[in-house]
């Protein structure tokens, strides 16, 4: 696989509101596109025995992460047809209330958008190997576990 | 014979490290026998085994300067 084609996923820290304008912004300039569809991840403050969530310190086997994102990326484009398509996540500290996902996906029409964003997600979080330690407000922690 | 571990999420709070090599272990099953009666909690935790970025259910030949990975269950998003 070349280097090139693995883009860029991660963003040490949260990922801000003003990040998420940009990347719409710039899409102003392709005409063709009449959808975009967005998911953005945010921290939930649950509540586990009795102790409330503060933030999420995410960690990933790297090298393995960027492959699976390409696979994800790639099976997305030949399933669905999108003019583009834009996955980011966190690493380190999100704490509650912030954004630690953004799925962007643009096409033509609105289906082949909220189709593929929301395949991308569930992929995402079933096969990338990314982990969340939810953090409580004493400093102790669990791993976090997603639900299906 | 060598091979790299490297372990991620809970299993690297379990073992007390995040990368370290080991000698003459030469199959997958081997590994998390090897791993688990170290290690007893292991045993109640499903995890999957990554050679060389590549993840198998099966049992996996290891060859000399391996990296395996050992893959508590995925939470990102």
């Amino acid at each position: 696989m070349s280097e090139k084609k693995i883009k860029k996923i991660f963003i040490e820290g949260a990922i801000s509101p003003s990040f998420i304008a940009d990347a719409i912004s710039k899409h102003s300039t392709k005409k063709d596109i009449g959808a975009h569809s967005i998911f953005l991840g945010q921290v939930r403050n649950d509540v586990i025995n009795d102790k409330v969530v503060k933030a999420i310190d995410y960690t990933a086997y790297h090298e393995m992460a960027l492959e699976k994102f390409h696979e994800i990326r790639e099976s997305a484009f030949e399933k669905y047809s999108l003019t583009c398509l834009h996955i980011y996540h966190s690493l380190g500290r999100i704490v509650t209330g912030e954004i630690s996902l953004f799925v962007f996906t643009s096409s033509m029409h609105r289906k082949d958008a909220t189709e593929a964003c929301s395949y991308l997600v569930n992929r995402i979080k079933e096969e990338v190997p990314i982990w969340g330690k939810e953090i409580f407000e004493d400093e102790s922690y669990i791993w976090k576990q997603n639900r299906p | 014979m060598e091979i790299k571990i490297l372990a991620f999420g809970i299993i690297a709070n379990i073992i007390g490290k995040s990368e370290y090599t080991i000698e003459n272990i030469y199959q997958t099953d081997e590994l998390r026998k090897y791993l688990e009666d170290l290690y007893p909690r292991l045993k109640n935790l499903k995890y999957a085994i990554a050679v060389n970025l590549v993840v198998s259910s099966e049992n996996f030949d290891l060859t000399n300067g391996a990296t395996v990975a050992l893959l508590p269950p995925f939470s990102g998003g």
